[in-house]
């Protein structure tokens, strides 16, 4: 059976652990404690990571790794990325300043970026419509790279699984 | 990695209960006099802050205190995945030293404490210690 790793991640909040409930095909491993940051509103909050596993049909299956959004927590990211096939980094628009996250995202993973694939969902653009998919687009094009950039709404499985197939599309190419 | 973060767009931590540090402080303060103040201790938040720290670290505290959450978050996930109940403690035994992981209640909250030791201080010594502060802290 062909295995691929996907990894998520992105700001404390997103809906990283709910994009992996949704798609996983069974309850996902997780690591949420109760948060005591007054500055972020969940009540709990991922501190080490989450796991699931979906089967993808056709001899192959997909294991979902959720990241810690906090800063504090970036020893996680890179253990958690190792050997992906791919990465969806999660958007939430109608944060103060959510292009400002994206952009501090590619930092952050910008020496994975050149071997690993990328995808990105912006969620909650129903309550914020600024910036627009574009607007991440040239984010990406001023620095050189070109991946999806997709609105979704991560509590959707059809909307994470649309994700994670563009990853494995191209993962797939690469085997 | 660290170096290439771009931490300005992130939330800005609030600081923790100071009365919770107050305490943390003291099971800190505690622990050195019963190990005879053998290696380092750090209290962190379950949602890893700092609180309270003392002995050589040899990491930033701050960064410290992120592990051992995670460590710790890891370690209840895996014993409850696996069947066996709530972790008493986690152990990383390494060529030159121990680092003990337990969580406590402190003042209604769950706490992480981190003991940095020697491998020549006895793992049955460190465990009654950890045992003696949380029965300390359950009598208030």
């Amino acid at each position: 059976m062909k295995n691929f790793k996907i990894v998520f991640t992105g700001p404390p909040g997103v809906g990283k652990t709910t994009a992996i409930a949704a798609l996983s095909d069974l309850p996902p491993a997780r690591t949420e404690v109760r948060n005591t940051d007054a500055t972020l509103g969940p009540t709990h909050t991922t501190v080490a990571m989450d796991f699931g596993q979906v089967d993808l049909g056709r001899g192959e299956c997909a294991r979902l790794f959720g990241t810690p959004g906090q800063a504090r927590f970036e020893f996680m990211w890179r253990i958690v990325a190792a050997d992906a096939a791919g990465v969806v980094i999660l958007i939430d628009n109608s944060r103060a300043d959510p292009l400002g996250e994206f952009v501090a995202y590619l930092e952050a993973y910008r020496d994975l970026l050149p071997q690993m694939t990328f995808v990105a969902g912006i969620v909650r653009t129903e309550v914020c419509r600024q910036p627009t998919l574009d607007d991440y687009a040239e984010q990406l094009a001023a620095r050189g790279l070109a991946f999806p950039v997709l609105e979704v709404d991560v509590r959707r499985r059809d909307d994470v699984q649309v994700m994670v197939d563009m990853l494995l599309t191209k993962a797939r190419s690469r085997l | 990695m660290k170096e290439r973060l771009v931490l300005a767009p992130f939330s800005v931590a609030s600081l923790p209960d100071s009365a919770l540090a107050d305490h943390a402080l003291r099971i800190v303060q505690a622990l050195l006099v019963d190990l005879d103040s053998a290696g380092a201790i750090l209290v962190a938040s379950v949602d890893g802050f700092k609180l309270a720290h003392g002995g050589r670290l040899g990491s930033d505290p701050a960064r410290l205190a992120a592990m051992a959450s995670s460590m710790a978050a890891l370690g209840d996930t895996t014993s409850r995945e696996t069947g066996i109940g709530a972790p008493s403690c986690m152990l990383i035994e390494s060529n030159d030293g121990r680092l003990v992981v337990r969580s406590m209640q402190l003042r209604g909250r769950s706490v992480v404490v981190v003991l940095l030791i020697g491998k020549d201080l006895p793992l049955d010594r460190v465990k009654n210690s950890l045992a003696a502060t949380e029965a300390r802290l359950a009598e208030g």
